[in-house]
């Protein structure tokens, strides 16, 4: 039997008996929305906690430090290992960060960039103005921001002693010390006061506009004093971070300097080198990767080096392996809504077979063996996985728009809520069940059809 | 063409024996109209299904073509249908849903042949049977003589060595049984197609070239065209 006239005839049966055809499609559509819905919410949530991740973990940077198990001398890495007489100086000076590793690191495949990022402190930011703030100070080469994913809204980085590169966050929540102090005490006072509250959140996302203009830091030396920083201009301040929440974003506070400038900070706040190592090396360096799937390759080469490294890949696998749980159950639970609908299948087509049995007698006459009645049922009943799987398709969009619209509501509209999408593969994964379930669910019928005894069948009391 | 040897056939009713046919003989020559005539519980529609193969006898041969069916097995059996035999039923048994053309292509379905061929056989055979312009119309659309009519060109699209209607014009008037009988006898001579034609009218029976009476299982008389005499060979088994 050709596959056109298999299809016609099935087709034309699926047509006709229309409460069979509905109940049937009506059961794997929910199985099939089901499976779906389960893959999309899962696939959306780690999507979504990925991209919070990699906001806060950066997945494509790997975090490079001298390896002071090797190191002998230079600076606050200079301690040694744990003394093999038998190792010489150049020996002993393997672990460390230098400027030829760094030129090596940035020549190696899939580096994008290469940069000293070495925090210096907590300090508390001063304008002209007096409006305080406390931001996170870090030394590294303010050229490399743009390549570190940090694009400028204004300005941009200076060669020059003294100038200052601010983040986004670092320009919100400046006050008056004064004001600040007060509107706190009084939050102390009435810690559910929401005007105070709401005043408080307000007085912490306000803007200020820092470019050019000069800042100053404040900050604890080694012997308790408080000591202060010259005056340091804003060259540039970094565009507001995407996929990050506004909250969030009134939290990372950070001034970039260069290295230079950071030297310059620690001898007037009398920090000491305060973990900066000495000038021909460095302490800490970020290396930036093309893609997450390369970063393994490149911490291996890095590893050669005889530097130690540091990426956030075991959060992203533990993170896979805990959604790999829940997509699995979720995944179960829809496997189990379409054996419960095959149920429903395998009920109205022994039915349908039932009701049939006289033309199914009649196509035996006429020459239709065993296979082909048998074929026409399991045609038939993939014809309606095809059907419930297309309606479970709709469904399933109609219910994460409905999700979706639901989850937009209740957050106020906010745009760092959690969007789930149906990811492409979960329609493939969906439509396969459920043509699957319907073929599997027919043959039982099918198999019933193909053993009618066509001269009962036709026989007319 | 047909020969059928030495057939009886019981039905077991629990611990009961019912024997319906006993030891029929005969022979149908190939281009043969042949009428199974009979009255109620005489045994001819147990002979047509055991002639068509949808039984299986008690003991005997039956012979269409030189093939004995009775020692084939379901899917030969189907085969040998699909090929050797057409089949035109009292009530019509007509697929409600499909059109008179498909029904009357539906037999070729089930033998793989092109759409495109169907198509031009069922057209021609409709029109042998005079209703080219129903072709399209659904069953339910049509007369009884149309149905009928459908159901003989359906019967003969698989170019069939032999043709056994169960009572066709049992469900027809007088004057549409005539239409009916004609056509059947025209479509004979032009194709040399042996029909066997279950019957209790004797008058549907006269129409035919040779007839086999049957009476409490027992062939009483088997006329056949070369027979001198009118009645001949009754076989009491």
């Amino acid at each position: 039997m050709r596959i056109g006239d298999l299809t016609r005839l099935s087709w034309d049966q699926v047509r006709r008996r229309k409460v069979v055809t509905a109940l049937c499609a009506a059961g794997l559509s929910i199985g099939c929305a089901a499976i779906i819905l389960a893959l999309s919410i899962g696939e959306s949530a780690q999507q979504y906690i990925e991209t919070e991740m990699n906001s806060f973990f950066k997945m494509d940077e790997i975090t490079v430090t001298a390896n002071e198990g090797v190191s002998a001398s230079g600076g606050q890495g200079g301690q040694a290992s744990g003394g093999n007489p038998a190792v010489g100086d150049d020996s002993l000076d393997r672990g460390k960060l230098t400027d030829q590793k760094l030129a090596i690191m940035k020549n190696m495949k899939h580096v994008t960039a290469v940069a000293p990022f070495q925090q210096i402190n907590y300090m508390e930011m001063s304008t002209t103005d007096n409006r305080k703030s406390y931001v996170e100070v870090i030394g590294t080469d303010l050229g490399m921001l743009e390549a570190f994913d940090k694009p400028f809204m204004n300005g941009g980085p200076s060669d020059l002693i003294g100038t200052i590169v601010l983040s986004y966050g670092a320009t919100l929540g400046l006050a008056d010390a004064e004001a600040r102090d007060k509107l706190i005490e009084q939050l102390n006072r009435n810690p559910y006061d929401s005007t105070l509250v709401e005043q408080y959140e307000k007085m912490n996302r306000m803007p200020a506009s820092l470019f050019q203009r000069q800042v100053q830091f404040l900050g604890y030396s080694n012997d308790g004093k408080v000591n202060q920083t010259s005056q340091l201009r804003v060259t540039g301040v970094l565009k507001k971070p995407k996929g990050v929440s506004e909250n969030a974003v009134a939290y990372d506070k950070k001034a970039y300097v260069s290295l230079e400038t950071a030297q310059m900070m620690k001898r007037e706040l009398n920090m000491g080198r305060g973990g900066m190592a000495d000038e021909a090396s460095y302490n800490s360096v970020i290396v930036k990767v093309d893609s997450q799937e390369n970063v393994e390759q490149v911490e291996r080469q890095i590893k050669k080096l005889t530097l130690n490294t540091q990426t956030n890949l075991q959060q992203k696998e533990r993170l896979a392996e805990q959604f790999s749980i829940i997509k699995a159950v979720a995944l179960g639970g829809g496997v189990f809504i379409l054996i419960i609908a095959s149920i429903s299948i395998v009920v109205a087509m022994t039915m349908s077979t039932y009701q049939r049995r006289r033309q199914i007698g009649i196509m035996k006459v006429l020459g239709a063996n065993l296979a082909q009645i048998r074929n026409m049922f399991i045609f038939e009943a993939a014809l309606l996985g095809l059907l419930g799987g297309l309606l479970g398709i709709l469904f399933s969009y109609w219910i994460v728009w409905g999700i979706n619209a639901l989850i937009q509501s209740m957050s106020g509209g906010s745009q760092d809520a959690v969007i789930i999408f149906v990811p492409l593969m979960a329609i493939p994964v969906g439509m396969a069940f459920a043509i699957l379930t319907g073929v599997i669910s027919g043959i039982y019928p099918a198999v019933s059809a193909s053993r009618t005894d066509a001269l009962t069948a036709i026989r007319r009391d | 063409m047909l020969r059928v040897e030495g057939l009886s056939h019981a039905f077991r009713n629990g611990t009961e024996t019912t024997t319906v046919l006993q030891h029929i003989n005969f022979h149908v020559r190939q281009g043969e109209i042949v009428a199974l005539l009979g009255s109620s519980g005489s045994g001819k529609s147990t002979l047509l299904n055991l002639m068509a193969g949808l039984m299986k006898p008690t003991e005997g041969d039956i012979y269409i073509s030189d093939h004995n069916i009775v020692k084939m097995n379901e899917n030969q059996l189907s085969e040998f249908r699909r090929k050797h035999i057409g089949f035109i039923f009292q009530a019509y048994e007509l697929i409600a849903n499909l059109t008179v053309r498909e029904n009357v292509e539906l037999p070729l379905v089930f033998q793989s042949v092109s759409p495109s061929i169907r198509k031009q056989k069922a057209l021609s055979l409709l029109e042998q049977v005079g209703i080219p312009e129903k072709a399209e119309l659904f069953p339910s659309q049509l007369s009884g003589g149309q149905q009928q009519r459908v159901s003989i060109a359906r019967s003969l699209i698989t170019e069939p060595s032999v043709i056994f209607a169960d009572e066709p014009t049992g469900n027809l008037d007088t004057k549409t049984e005539e239409e009916i009988l004609a056509i059947l006898k025209r479509l004979n001579s032009m194709m040399k197609t042996t029909f066997v034609i279950v019957t209790h009218e004797r008058e549907v029976a006269a129409q035919t070239q040779h007839i086999i009476s049957l009476r409490d299982g027992y062939l009483i008389t088997d006329r056949d065209p070369s027979d001198a005499m009118p009645l001949a060979g009754v076989t009491t088994g």
